[in-house]
């Protein structure tokens, strides 16, 4: 690695943000994710609505399609770094960047840059919704929990984005990759809550996000929950570098 | 003919569809041992409620394996992820192989059904004797006609997926979307809970020729003619469409 | 300068290459001639960075291609296959190669200019014809104006404008003191190209010297391949 200037750094970080804004999958996919996102919100407030009004906090209802936003989530990682792969782009990578590591932990961090404030405008948007349909019917809420419950929110998203990313740029195939995802958060983990432990990535980065309930022991705080989630995203990252740097383009 | 075993061949030859065939043939053994296992006191004691939904469990979550098979039946005509390949697509000499479009179509469908039909086959072959292996003489008895429906939604389910695939012919949006929905968070639960015409939606029709909940909807022969009548639509648009569409836009 | 040097390569328990040196010398255009699985396309991948060498070293300047502090100033390349993301229009694609070797803009479409693609930048790769995609490659490997060009079939789809253009334009960087390595299977428009040939079969260099030299008593360069690369198969049967 023979590479220490600022410069650098923002040229090859800049090119991995070109290379993710000028795809038109993963404006799709951002696009289709915040529509699915009020549709669903709409679906779980009009659910909300019929049931026991007034007894759910509008946070509960807004944030209910986490478990679906996700998807969208787990997609954009995969295509950010699985794109690299179509049509033998990583050799035009890799022969203009050839500094392995660099250059995939500047793709995670391009990747985070774009997804921090769009994760952000689509969890908002969702809490918003139900709060605009629901201020009638619904109990008060503080304004400073629900700051901290959509910054968590955020946080699970885009580190849920970045560990995708990694098992992407491990796998280097875009199905297989998703096969293997979505398989994991939306079948096996789903499946088997009752004998997992607390500490999978999407077990324990739903604490940043839930709010905290009373009748759950061993529950982790949301910073606990961010520190196993982030540790599970380093660790994979880490392996993807390593794989990366080794094998052959 | 020829063009059917063509198909049979080409589908053997992806990597991928090897992902689809273990998880086709054993994840629903699994979930139905981990289910048993956990259910096993309160079915010997008599007292468990879901006693009928045994075995079915597993084999509606299995399902993911023919989606998988459907998805990757039609992309892997499209996508190619080889760094070698400068983005050749196969389906432009498929077509030149069998130039007739309708035919080329019939065959790939008719390959997908014998391997789904095959894989569910193999699937509740492995359940059964599961649930033999945890349950010994508790393990209910296994009735033809559930079966049947069972091999019935994964076909149907597969062919889905193919028809979807061919429209969108990118594989990503499908295996999404069908994998989220068959699974435990599916949107069309969600939908069941607002509209009643959620019911007659594809997985929720289906799923009434085998899995008899509460929550049942219609009998096993409306809900097969209703899933039976979303896949004829989806085949016949696709096939529409993919007569008409240039190959190479 | 590009050195060579005992370059070995194994996949799994085949060898791909056990061996090869030879250099590429600055202001001359060397030819890289092999029958195809012969080695051609390993070596250019090593000399690149993309594939490890099991031993041996392939230096660009005396330096392998990660020490390189511009890779893009240095050596252009352009490989077999496009190494372009189908949905990405042409001029996306040379952008943010740009971004990454701090280039700027003008000069994205002064390569465009070049290989005149001008036209079609604004169309998605997916849509472009063999013959455009291999000017794309080309554009890439032009852009950050190097003094080395590796091209690896360059005038493969071209038209025949193309063909000529290629040819010229490399003879003019050649005389220039730039060094160009150019690999390919046709023999008659590689005879009017190259300065140096060195041929490749079975993963080991069977002739290295000036046109001529390797040329010999054999009436043309294609005479004298078929003799080379075949008497080296029938040793090894």
């Amino acid at each position: 690695m023979s590479v220490s200037s600022g410069r650098k750094i923002t040229q090859i970080l800049g090119a991995e943000l070109d290379k993710l804004v000028t795809l038109p999958l993963i404006w799709l996919t951002l696009i289709g994710t915040f529509i699915l996102n009020l549709v669903l919100a709409a679906a779980f407030t009009s659910a909300g609505l019929q049931g026991a009004a007034g007894t759910q906090s509008i946070l509960n209802i807004g944030l209910a399609s986490m478990g679906y936003l996700q998807a969208g989530f787990i997609i954009l990682g995969i295509l950010a770094t699985c794109s690299e792969y179509t049509g033998g782009q990583i050799r035009t990578t890799l022969t203009t960047i050839p500094w392995r590591g660099f250059q995939l932990s500047m793709k995670h961090l391009a990747l985070a840059i774009i997804t921090i404030p769009v994760a952000f405008i689509i969890v908002a948007s969702g809490v918003l919704y139900a709060l605009i349909m629901m201020r009638d019917t619904a109990v008060g809420f503080e304004i400073d929990t629900m700051i901290k419950t959509l910054v968590g929110a955020t946080g699970y998203l885009t580190l849920t984005t970045l560990l995708s990313a990694a098992i992407g740029a491990l796998l280097r195939r875009t199905t297989p990759a998703l096969v293997i995802l979505l398989g994991y958060y939306f079948v096996v983990s789903p499946l088997t809550r009752d004998f997992q432990p607390k500490y999978f990535p999407d077990t324990a980065g739903s604490y940043m996000y839930m709010p905290p309930s009373s009748d759950e022991i061993n529950v982790l705080t949301p910073m606990q929950g961010t520190g196993i989630l982030m540790l599970w995203t380093l660790i994979f990252i880490t392996a993807a570098i390593v794989f990366y740097r080794k094998r052959d383009a | 003919m020829r063009a059917f075993n063509a198909e049979l061949s080409k589908l053997f030859s992806l990597p991928g569809i090897w992902l689809a065939f273990l998880i086709g043939a054993f994840a629903p053994a699994v979930f139905t041992a981990l289910d048993s296992i956990a259910e096993k006191e309160e079915i010997i004691a008599g007292v468990s409620t879901r006693l009928s939904e045994v075995g079915y469990i597993g084999l509606s979550f299995g399902v993911q394996g023919v989606i998988i098979l459907g998805v990757l039946a039609v992309s892997s005509e499209y996508l190619t992820e080889s760094s070698e390949s400068g983005g050749g697509q196969q389906i432009t000499t498929s077509l030149t192989v069998v130039p007739s479009r309708l035919h080329f179509l019939l065959a790939k469908a008719g390959a997908v059904t014998v391997i789904s039909i095959l894989l569910c086959i193999v699937a509740i072959m492995t359940t059964v004797s599961a649930t033999h292996l945890i349950l010994g003489e508790y393990a209910p008895a296994f009735e033809w006609s559930r079966l049947i429906g069972a091999v019935c939604y994964w076909t149907f389910t597969a062919l889905l997926a193919f028809g979807i695939t061919v429209l969108t012919k990118n594989g990503i949006i499908p295996l999404a979307v069908l994998m989220i929905n068959s699974s435990v968070v599916s949107f069309s639960v969600l939908l069941s809970k607002i509209t009643k015409l959620a019911f007659y939606l594809p997985d929720r029709a289906g799923l009434d020729m085998f899995m008899f909940t509460s929550d049942k909807f219609h009998t096993p022969s409306t809900g097969g003619l209703v899933m039976f009548a979303w896949v004829a639509v989806f085949f016949i648009v696709a096939a529409i469409v993919f007569h008409r569409r240039d190959v190479a836009s | 300068m590009l050195t060579i040097n005992n370059l070995v390569k194994h996949r799994g328990t085949q060898e791909i290459l056990s061996g090869i040196s030879f250099k590429a010398r600055p202001g001359r255009v060397t030819g890289f001639l092999g029958p195809n699985g012969a080695g051609k396309s390993s070596t250019l991948r090593i000399l690149l960075g993309l594939d490890r060498a099991t031993s041996g070293s392939a230096l660009i300047n005396g330096k392998r291609f990660a020490e390189l502090h511009h890779p893009l100033a240095t050596i252009g390349a352009a490989l077999d296959g496009f190494g372009a993301h189908r949905m990405r229009t042409g001029r996306a694609h040379l952008r943010w190669i740009a971004r990454a070797a701090g280039l700027s803009r003008s000069r994205v479409e002064e390569v465009l200019e070049i290989v005149g693609l001008t036209n079609a930048a604004g169309k998605r790769f997916g849509n472009y014809s063999l013959g455009m995609g291999r000017r794309l490659g080309m554009a890439a490997a032009l852009l950050g104006d190097p003094k080395i060009l590796v091209l690896d079939e360059p005038v493969n789809g071209l038209d025949p404008q193309g063909i000529r253009w290629i040819r010229t334009f490399l003879r003019e960087r050649a005389a220039s003191g730039n060094t160009v390595l150019l690999s390919s299977h046709l023999m008659g428009e590689l005879a009017e190209t190259v300065d140096d040939v060195v041929i490749i079969n079975r993963g080991k260099i069977v002739a290295d010297g000036t046109l001529e030299e390797v040329i010999g008593n054999h009436s043309t360069l294609e005479e004298a391949f078929f003799a080379l690369t075949s008497e080296n198969a029938g040793d090894v049967i």
